[in-house]
């Protein structure tokens, strides 16, 4: 009997932006394989690229909504369509999404001051204290932890996409939104399980090094973190207008 | 003094993320049997058989009616 008893019974199951793409893998040349130091630079690149993004946001705040919509669009193209051509597309997103990032900033620091800095410091010290649990082994991402955080994220997206959907009818989840003690801990909730899915992209990473997967994964790699980090930004940002708020 | 106490943050947590993302993950997370199986399929240990009877694989066990007395 397996030690992952959950698995048995519900089957494999993980981000679709990761389980796509470790099959049929073949053997590359040595430069043609994915490393740690490709995959860390490419999402120094991406990262570059978002804030350059977000600062043409900031100057233009009306660029934030096409800046979302586009770079969700490529979003799900390099994760449905095209992996392989993440190379192509995730520079794309990282800018559109750093647009989008720079716009909700803006408006966030108008109500409150000083609150763009403090998501951005946050969003990296959680990112650099994270990825020293999981180099050290004091984090160890095991089948049933990822399970565990799919599944709090899959509930996560689903209850969003309810509350989106009940706000065209004027209706809505409240207590997502609020600035209760409820809504507090709900977004202390969803940011844990945003900071949690960073351990299973360092781990992807590592293993896509590990087995030598071809040198385009060291983009989709890049892309997965930048996706997460994305959202953990935007969820701190709000937990702390929440907080600011009370 | 938030925007340099959290500039400083970002800064320093940008250049851990550099330097500590390009080194090996330690032996304590990298040899571990519970690790992750991205990608590859789950075998199962349950066949089935031409008739429909299934097939469970795995080290047969001697049954020994004496221990039972």
């Amino acid at each position: 009997m397996s030690k992952h008893s959950a698995l048995n019974t519900f089957g494999r199951s993980g981000n679709p932006a990761f389980t796509r793409n470790f099959e049929n893998t073949e053997t590359y040349a040595q430069s043609e394989r994915m490393t740690l130091d490709g995959a860390v630079n490419k999402t120094a690149i991406l990262l570059a690229l978002c804030f350059a993004g977000a600062f043409a946001g900031w100057n233009v705040p009306a660029l934030a909504m096409p800046g979302f919509i586009i770079g969700t669009v490529l979003a799900f193209v390099t994760i449905f369509r095209s992996p392989a051509k993440a190379g192509s597309t995730a520079p794309f997103y990282a800018a559109f999404e750093g647009m989008a990032l720079g716009g909700i900033t803006v408006f966030a620091e108008m109500q409150y001051p000083g609150i763009g800095i403090q998501a951005i410091g946050l969003t990296f010290g959680i990112l650099a204290s994270l990825l020293f649990c999981y180099k050290s082994g004091i984090i160890k991402p095991t089948e049933n932890f990822r399970l565990m955080v799919f599944s709090a994220t899959m509930g996560i997206a689903l209850l969003y996409l309810v509350s989106f959907i009940m706000s065209f009818f004027g209706s809505g989840i409240g207590f997502i939104h609020s600035n209760g003690l409820f809504g507090i801990g709900f977004s202390l909730f969803v940011v844990g399980i945003a900071a949690l899915n960073l351990v299973l992209d360092f781990d992807f990473i590592e293993e896509g090094a590990e087995r030598g997967l071809p040198k385009y994964m060291e983009w989709y790699g890049a892309f997965s973190l930048m996706v997460t980090l994305v959202w953990l930004y935007i969820e701190i940002l709000r937990l702390l207008m929440k907080l600011r708020s009370r | 003094m938030n925007t340099i106490l959290f500039g400083i943050l970002t800064i320093l947590s940008l250049f851990v993320f550099i330097n500590l993302g390009k080194i090996k993950a330690s032996k304590k997370q990298m040899d571990r049997d519970d690790r992750i199986n991205w990608g590859r399929k789950r075998k199962s240990n349950v066949r089935q058989n031409r008739d429909g009877s299934k097939i469970i694989e795995g080290s047969a066990e001697e049954i020994n009616d004496e221990d039972k007395k």
